[in-house]
C-alpha cells in the first residue's frame, strides 16, 4: 500500500486517537519508571545497579537467554523442518501444539520441572543439582521460548516449497549441501527474527525461573527475580534501575528485529509480486 | 544492503554471545573453590534485612578464626513454601523459618536427623509477637482485636497455606478470643471460631508471605494489617506513615533455626554451618536482631532494661501450647481438614 | 498461526503436481537417507514432546492423580471458578480492545506519513522489549492507590484501578499491544492501493472500502493476532502478579491462583486449573481454525 499524507479530518482524528492511546498506555509508564530510577540521583542509581548481586543476576539472565537462544535456534529449525517437509498423521495437531507454551503458565512449567528433576524425581541425578539450580532454569527457559523460532520458520519454509530442493537433488546435490546452500539463506531472516524474539522472552522470563530456581540470591536469581526482590526490600532505585537495564538490553535486540521486520515486509511484497506472475 | 543488515544483526548476536560467555567465565564470588566455602541459607521472608547485616559479620569472624572465606547464598520466601522447596530439592545448609512445623516437615523428609530442639533455647533464635498496623492517626480507631470484627473493614494478613506469619496471626486472634480477651465472644473454642469467622469476612488481599503482606498494606490497600511486631516497627523506623497497635492479648512468636544434616554432609559444610547457627545465639548477633525489632532470646540481651521501651509487655501473652503445640495445630487447625482451613474455605470460597 | 501455516503447507502440496514434463523426480528418497529422515523426525518430535507433551502429561497426571472426583472438586472450588472466570473475561475484554486499537494502529502506520511516526513505532515495539514483570511495576508506580492518578480514580470515581480488574486489563493491554499491530501490518502492506481507491470511488465512503476491501484482506491476520493476544493473556503471569492483588473471589487471576497453589504445595489444584485453561485456549484455537477452513473450502 502506498503511504499518503493525511488529508481529511478523519485521518487526523485516527492518528490522534492512536497517538494518545500509545502514549498513555506505553509512553507514560515508561517515562515513570525512568523517573523512578533517577529519583535519588544518578549516583545512587549507578551504585545500586553495580552491586554484586545485581551483576550476578544479570549474568544469570544473559546466560539463560543465550543458552536458550542457541538451543532453540537449532532445535526450532529442526522442528519446523520436520513439521513442514515431512508427511505423517497427526501433523496438524503437532503444529497446533507448538503454540502450547504460550498458554501454559510458566509457573506450571517450573513446578513440573521440580517434580521431574527435584529430590526424588524420576529424572533427578544424585549430586547433580538440576532443580533449584541453573540447569533446571535453563531447561525452563528453553521450554518457555520454544515456539518462537519454529513459528517464524514454518511459514517461510512452507512458502518456499520443496521444488528448489528437489531440483538441486536431481542435479546431484547432497542433502546437507542443498540445505546449507539453498534453504538456509532463505531462512536467515526468519531464523534471526525468531532468535531475537527468543532472547527478548528469555530476558523477561519470571514465573518459571522463580519457581524452579528457588530465588537463591547469588545462585539462581535472575534479573527479573532480583527486581521482584528489590521491590520487596523497598530498594526502588535498584529495582527500577535493573528494570531499565533489562528493558534496554531488549530494546537493542528489538532494533535488530525492527530492521529485519522491514526487510521481511518488503520481501513479502516482493515474493507476492513474483507469485502473481 | 540485505547482506549488510544480515551481517549487522549477526554481529549483534555474536557480540552478545561473546559477552555472555565472558561474563559467565569471569571469576565471581559464588564459586565454591577449595578451601573457600559456600553456604546456602533458606529463610522465611521477614528477617531478610537482619541477615543482610548478620552474614557479613559472621563471615568476617569466620575468616579471622579459620582463614576460610565463606560466601552465602540466600533465599527468602514464605516459611511454608520455603520448607517445601527444601524438601523438594533446594539444598540449604541452614534453614531459618517462621514455624517449628516447617522445620519438622524437613525433619520428616529425612533431611534433618539431629535433635534441633536440644539446647538452651530449644532451637528458637528470635521471638516476636503478633501486632496490628494501622494508618497514621488511626482513622478507624482500632484499639484491639474486637475492632477487627467490625464491618466494613479491610484486614490484611498473608495466606496461611504459604506463610508462617499468617498462621501466627490467625492463632493470635483465635487465642485471644478463646481466652476471653475479645468482648462479646465466649471464652471458649467456639467463641474463638466465631470471632475468626467475623475476622475472615474482612480479609482482603492474601499475600504469599509476611513481607509481601506488609508491602501490600504499605501500597495503600486495607485499613489494618496483622503482622509480626518487627515488620511493623521496622516500617515505622523506615518512615512509613503507620502506627502500631498492641492488642491486649497476643501470641508469642518463636522462630526456629536449624542445620540441615544431609546437605551439610554432602557439601562438607557442617563445621561452618553449625558455627553460623551458634553465632546467631551470641549476644552480638542477638543485638543485631534487636536492631531489626526482633525480640531476643539470649538471656543477657533479653534482660537488658532498655528493651522494655522498645518491646512492651502484655496483659496476656500466650504461647503455642495454648493450642497444644505445633504438631497438633498443623493437623487440626491448618491441616487439609483443619478447623481454620475449613472456615477460611467457607468464608472465602477457597 | 495454524491456519496460515496449514494453508501454506497445503499450497505446496498442490504445486507438487505441477511438475515440468521431461524431468523425472525420484518418488522415494534412497534407502541410506531413510534413516536420516527418521532420525531427524525422531529428534524434532522428541524436542516437541519434551517441551510440550511431557509437561502437559505431568500436569494432567498431577491433576488427575487423586481421581476424577478430586479433579472436579479442585476445579469447581469457588475461588478456582472465579479465577478462571476473571482470567477469561479480562483476557476477552482486553482482546476486543486490543484488536480494535491494534488494527487502527497498524492502519495508520501503513497508510499515513506523519511526524513522530518513528516514535510511534518505537512505542509499539516497547512492550515486546519490556519484561512483563517490569510492565507490572510501571503500572503500580504510575497508578497505585498511593499515587496521584490512582488516588484520583479511587476517590473521585470510586474505582480502584490497580489490584482490581481495571488494572489487570490495563496490564494485559500493555503487554499485548504489539501482537495485533505487528500481525496485521504485513497484511495491510499487501493491500493494493489502487483497489482500495477504486472501491472508495465506487462505494463513496471509507466504511464501504473498509468492509469490502480492507477487512477481508486483514481478516486472517486479525484473527491470528486476536487469538494470540487472548491465549497469551490467559497464561500471563509476570505482568499481573504485581498488579492483580490476589484477593480470592475478587481479583485473583487463574495464573496467580495457580502460583498460589504451587507455593502452597497443592499441585493437584494448580494442575486442574491449568488443564482447564489449556483446554479452553486449544478449543478456541481449533474452533477458529475450523471455521476459517470452512470459509476457504
Amino acid at each position: 500500500m502506498r503511504e499518503v499524507r493525511p488529508r481529511l479530518p478523519i485521518h487526523y482524528l485516527l492518528i490522534g486517537i492512536v497517538a494518545i492511546y500509545a502514549i498513555a498506555l506505553v509512553g507514560i509508564p515508561t517515562a515513570a519508571i525512568i523517573g523512578g530510577a533517577l529519583n535519588k540521583g544518578i549516583a545512587a542509581l549507578v551504585m545500586a545497579v553495580t552491586a554484586p548481586d545485581v551483576i550476578h543476576a544479570f549474568e544469570v539472565t544473559v546466560l539463560l537467554a543465550v543458552g536458550a537462544g542457541a538451543f532453540n535456534l537449532v532445535a526450532g529449525l529442526l522442528l519446523a523442518w520436520v513439521l513442514v517437509r515431512h508427511e505423517f498423521r497427526g501433523k496438524q495437531l503437532l503444529i497446533a501444539l507448538v503454540d502450547a507454551p504460550f498458554v501454559i503458565s510458566p509457573v506450571i512449567i517450573g513446578a513440573v520441572l521440580i517434580i521431574v528433576f527435584g529430590r526424588g524425581g524420576w529424572l533427578s541425578i544424585p549430586n547433580v543439582p538440576i532443580a533449584f539450580a541453573l540447569p533446571g532454569m535453563m531447561i525452563a527457559v528453553i521450554i518457555v521460548t520454544m515456539p518462537f523460532v519454529a513459528r517464524e520458520v514454518m511459514p517461510v519454509l512452507a512458502a518456499l516449497g520443496p521444488e528448489q530442493e528437489e531440483g538441486a537433488f536431481t542435479l546431484g546435490a547432497g542433502r546437507w549441501y542443498t540445505f546449507r546452500r539453498i534453504v538456509l539463506p532463505e531462512l536467515r531472516i526468519a531464523l534471526l527474527y525468531g532468535l531475537a524474539l527468543t532472547f527478548s522472552r528469555a530476558l523477561g522470563e519470571f514465573g518459571a525461573v522463580i519457581v524452579v530456581g528457588g530465588a537463591i540470591q547469588g545462585l539462581t536469581e535472575t534479573a527479573t527475580v532480583y527486581i521482584f526482590r528489590a521491590l520487596d526490600d523497598r530498594n526502588t532505585v535498584g529495582a527500577y534501575g535493573a528494570a531499565i537495564i533489562l528493558a534496554g538490553l531488549s530494546v537493542i535486540l528489538l532494533n535488530v528485529i525492527e530492521r529485519l521486520n522491514r526487510r521481511r515486509l518488503s520481501r513479502h511484497t516482493a515474493t507476492s509480486g513474483a507469485a502473481s506472475e | 544492503m540485505f547482506n549488510q543488515i544480515r551481517r549487522n544483526s549477526l554481529r549483534v548476536v555474536l557480540a552478545l554471545s561473546l559477552l555472555a560467555v565472558l561474563l559467565a567465565a569471569a571469576p565471581h564470588g559464588a564459586r565454591a573453590d577449595q578451601p573457600d566455602l559456600t553456604l546456602t541459607l533458606a529463610a522465611y521472608s521477614v528477617p531478610r534485612a537482619a541477615y543482610a547485616e548478620l552474614i557479613p559479620l559472621f563471615t568476617k569472624q569466620w575468616l579471622d578464626k579459620t582463614g576460610q572465606k565463606l560466601t552465602f547464598q540466600q533465599s527468602f520466601a514464605g516459611s511454608g513454601a520455603q520448607a517445601r522447596a527444601v524438601v523438594g530439592g533446594l539444598d540449604a545448609d541452614v534453614v531459618a523459618l517462621s514455624l517449628e512445623t516447617d522445620v519438622n516437615a524437613i525433619v520428616k523428609a529425612g533431611l534433618i536427623s539431629h535433635d534441633w530442639q536440644k539446647g538452651d533455647y530449644k532451637g528458637f533464635v528470635t521471638d516476636s509477637i503478633v501486632a496490628l498496623a494501622v494508618r497514621k492517626d488511626n482513622p478507624k480507631h482500632i484499639k484491639d482485636w474486637i475492632d477487627l470484627a467490625q464491618h466494613p473493614l479491610e484486614v490484611i494478613t498473608p495466606d496461611p497455606t504459604t506463610s508462617g506469619g499468617a498462621q501466627w496471626n490467625i492463632l493470635a486472634a483465635y487465642g485471644a478470643a478463646r481466652r476471653g480477651f475479645v468482648t462479646g465472644y465466649d471464652k471458649s473454642d467456639d467463641g474463638g471460631l466465631k470471632f475468626l469467622t467475623e475476622l475472615f469476612k474482612n480479609l482482603t488481599v492474601l499475600d504469599k508471605d509476611g513481607q509481601s503482606s506488609y508491602l501490600t498494606f504499605q501500597k495503600g490497600i486495607g485499613d489494618v494489617a496483622i503482622n509480626y511486631e518487627n515488620v511493623i516497627l521496622s516500617a515505622i523506623a523506615a518512615g512509613d506513615e503507620i502506627e502500631i497497635v498492641y492488642p491486649t492479648s497476643t501470641i508469642l512468636i518463636e522462630n526456629p533455626v536449624a542445620v540441615v544434616d544431609t546437605v551439610v554432609d554432602k557439601h562438607g559444610t557442617r563445621a561452618a554451618a553449625e558455627a553460623f547457627v551458634n553465632f546467631l545465639f551470641t549476644p552480638d548477633a542477638q543485638r543485631i536482631f534487636v536492631k531489626y525489632d526482633f525480640r531476643p532470646v539470649e538471656t543477657t540481651v533479653a534482660a537488658d532494661k532498655l528493651l522494655a521501651t522498645q518491646f512492651p509487655t502484655f496483659t496476656d501473652l500466650f504461647k503455642i501450647d495454648e493450642f497444644g503445640g505445633w504438631d497438633k495445630v498443623s493437623k487440626e487447625i491448618f491441616g487439609k481438614d483443619g478447623k481454620v482451613t475449613a472456615l477460611l474455605n467457607t468464608v472465602k470460597g477457597q | 498461526m495454524a491456519t496460515q501455516i496449514s494453508a501454506a503447507v497445503n499450497s505446496t502440496v498442490t504445486t507438487r503436481s505441477g511438475i515440468k514434463p521431461g524431468l523425472r523426480i525420484p518418488q522415494h528418497p534412497p534407502t541410506t537417507a531413510r534413516w536420516g529422515v527418521l532420525g531427524l523426525r525422531f529428534a524434532a518430535l522428541s524436542y516437541l514432546a519434551a517441551c510440550v507433551l511431557i509437561p502437559l502429561l505431568i500436569i494432567s497426571i498431577a491433576g488427575l492423580r487423586e481421581g476424577l472426583d478430586v479433579f472436579v472438586q479442585n476445579i469447581t472450588r469457588p475461588a478456582a471458578i472465579h479465577a478462571i472466570g476473571l482470567s477469561l473475561w479480562t483476557a476477552g475484554l482486553m482482546t476486543a480492545l486490543n484488536t480494535v486499537m491494534g488494527a487502527l494502529t497498524a492502519w495508520i502506520l501503513v497508510r499515513f506519513r506523519f511526524p513522530g511516526k518513528m516514535l510511534l513505532n518505537a512505542l509499539v515495539d516497547l512492550p515486546f522489549a519490556i519484561p512483563t514483570l517490569v510492565a507490572g511495576v510501571m503500572l503500580v508506580l504510575l497508578l497505585g492507590p498511593q499515587t496521584a492518578l490512582g488516588g484520583l480514580f479511587e476517590h473521585t470515581f470510586g474505582v480502584r484501578l490497580l489490584f482490581a480488574p481495571p488494572g489487570i486489563v490495563l496490564a494485559l493491554l500493555f503487554v499485548s499491544y504489539p501482537l495485533v499491530v505487528r500481525t496485521v501490518q504485513p497484511a495491510l502492506h499487501q493491500l493494493d492501493s489502487d483497489q482500495m481507491e477504486a472501491a472508495y470511488t465506487l462505494g463513496g465512503s471509507g466504511w464501504y472500502t473498509f468492509r469490502r476491501v480492507v477487512f477481508p484482506a486483514i481478516r486472517p491476520a486479525l484473527l491470528t493476532g486476536a487469538l494470540l493476544s487472548f491465549a497469551r493473556a490467559l497464561g500471563e503471569f509476570g505482568a499481573v502478579v504485581i498488579v492483580a492483588g490476589n484477593i480470592p473471589m475478587r481479583s485473583q487471576l487463574a495464573s496467580v491462583y495457580i502460583y498460589g497453589q504451587v507455593e502452597a504445595g497443592d499441585l493437584g489444584a494448580a494442575s486442574g486449573v491449568s488443564v482447564v485453561l489449556l483446554f479452553i485456549a486449544f478449543a478456541l484455537t481449533f474452533w477458529v481454525d475450523w471455521r476459517e477452513r470452512r470459509r476457504h473450502a
